[in-house]
């Protein structure tokens, strides 16, 4: 929560003289909002949703300040109500406080020191519940991905061990030579692929809870760094790789999340070529201005069918019938994005190619 | 026991999985013909078009990207009666996790499920019931 902002309030009376007082008493202290009757009020709780307390005069034309209360209760939960009311009412304040529609009330006639303390300890209140709701959000997101990954860790991590096993118990029985050679070969791929599969979880983790390391970042190097890894791997498949850079100004972000972002998708773009494409390609682009880096990843493989596109950032999620897919690449892409505050956008066609669109901006 | 000639069908992922059945099933001595399947929906449409006349065993992984396992069994499932007589489905998987296993057990379809790696053993133990 940003302490420099200042807390926004709403204020509902029928009586135009105590929204003015109102108003003035406390424009400094807080962002007050008022509303002549409810309608008003509740096109000011659709306008501005962080609104954080609500008081309400009890004795309003056509509807109470009471029964206003227990009307928005459902659709805004979040801000604290407050009733502001005269001796006369007790009765039916006590029953809206015990029925949990009101956090506070006031009486009338209300001073400054008063409603200034109410609205501090409501404001508390309301952060506390708005932070302890979204902490449980995240809970239970990080419940649902330890299901999904128990379950996925056992095929990905045990998978390629038993292939190897069954391989052990082959070989056992094995006379030929080049038969064996061709099981150890077998052996060193389901290896690979166990080790490719680590090496993502890692990268996961690392992104999960590491700490963001901002520094300039020189794309020259980190266009060198990729062409590392993946201009032989273009030779051996025959892959056209090419690459652009223009960089007018300085960039600052976390190297290695721009490099975990590049790397998954460069690896996609080289994994999902069509075998039949005697022109196979993958165009790597990155152009930084103006404070924000457009990185775009396009290749001309078998793209992706309208179906799965909403998935593919989906974790374990594949969509392909290929050996090394381990479903974590796109979503540690997105996770990465989401920490260094980027975006990414998708094009695709079946059997035409598919084109990232990265935009990061600077930090 | 008959040592009677029987097909074979595998299904499965993983291409080092597949090699490892094939060379099991190819121990045995029982096999007349054995196809390889790296995605479920080519199999699907295999037993969809090639009208079987003999006992065919299919061992089918549960996990597979694009169509699994069940999804593949509540396909065949649905084929006409005449169509898939004559097989006899077991699913295979590294998972140890329970819910897989129950789910196995709701298909009418499957006789068993059965871990990996595919062994000289298991699929001794299999073959004895055909």
């Amino acid at each position: 929560m940003d302490s420099n902002r200042k807390i926004k309030v709403l204020y509902i009376d029928d009586e135009p003289n105590n929204l003015v007082s109102f108003k003035a008493s406390f424009r400094f202290d807080y962002t007050v909002f008022i509303a002549n009757n409810t309608q008003e009020a509740l096109s000011r709780l659709e306008e501005e949703p962080d609104i954080s307390v609500v008081l309400s005069d009890q004795k309003m034309p056509g509807v109470t300040g009471v029964e206003f209360f227990e009307d928005i209760q459902t659709k805004y939960p979040n801000p604290v109500r407050i009733l502001i009311t005269g001796y006369t009412d007790i009765d039916s304040v006590i029953n809206a406080i015990n029925r949990g529609h009101v956090f506070r009330y006031i009486k009338k006639p209300w001073t400054q020191a008063d409603v200034k303390s109410a609205i501090d300890e409501a404001h508390k209140f309301y952060v506390t519940s708005t932070l302890l709701a979204m902490k449980n959000d995240e809970l239970q997101k990080a419940y649902d991905e330890l299901d999904k990954f128990a379950y996925s860790a056992t095929h990905d991590m045990r998978g390629p061990i038993l292939s190897v096993l069954g391989i052990i118990d082959l070989t056992k029985n094995a006379e030929d030579i080049t038969e064996i050679k061709e099981m150890v070969s077998m052996m060193e791929n389901a290896m690979l692929k166990l080790d490719n599969y680590i090496q993502n979880l890692h990268d996961h983790y690392s992104i999960r809870r590491g700490e963001l390391n901002i520094t300039d970042i020189d794309f020259d190097n980190v266009i060198k760094d990729m062409s590392d890894l993946y201009d032989i791997t273009g030779k051996i498949k025959n892959i056209n790789f090419t690459k652009s850079l223009q960089q007018n100004c300085k960039f600052r972000s976390d190297d290695i999340s721009i490099k975990i972002i590049l790397n998954n998708l460069l690896s996609n773009a080289f994994k999902y070529q069509r075998k039949d494409n005697a022109d196979k390609s993958v165009f790597l682009n990155v152009k930084v201005d103006n404070a924000t880096t457009v990185i775009t990843v396009e290749d001309n493989g078998i793209g992706i069918p309208d179906k799965n596109l909403n998935n593919v950032y989906t974790m374990f999620f594949r969509g392909a019938n290929d050996e090394i897919g381990s479903g974590f690449g796109l979503y540690n892409v997105k996770d990465a994005l989401g920490k260094i505050g980027g975006k990414i956008e998708l094009q695709s066609t079946e059997n035409e190619g598919t084109k990232f669109t990265v935009t990061i901006p600077s930090k | 026991m008959s040592e009677n000639k029987l097909n074979f069908i595998v299904i499965d992922d993983s291409k080092l999985d597949c090699f490892i059945a094939d060379k099991i099933i190819q121990n045995t001595g029982r096999a007349e013909s054995i196809k390889v399947f790296q995605q479920a929906t080519e199999a699907l449409s295999y037993i969809n078009t090639t009208p079987s006349s003999a006992t065919t065993i299919v061992f089918v992984d549960i996990q597979m990207p694009v169509m699994n396992g069940f999804e593949f069994v509540e396909s065949f499932e649905k084929l006409p009666d005449n169509l898939k007589g004559n097989y006899h489905i077991y699913m295979l998987s590294s998972s140890i996790n329970e819910n897989d296993i129950a789910k196995v057990k709701g298909y009418s379809s499957v006789k068993h499920f059965l871990n990996k790696p595919l062994t000289n053993d298991t699929i001794t133990a299999v073959l004895e019931a055909f």
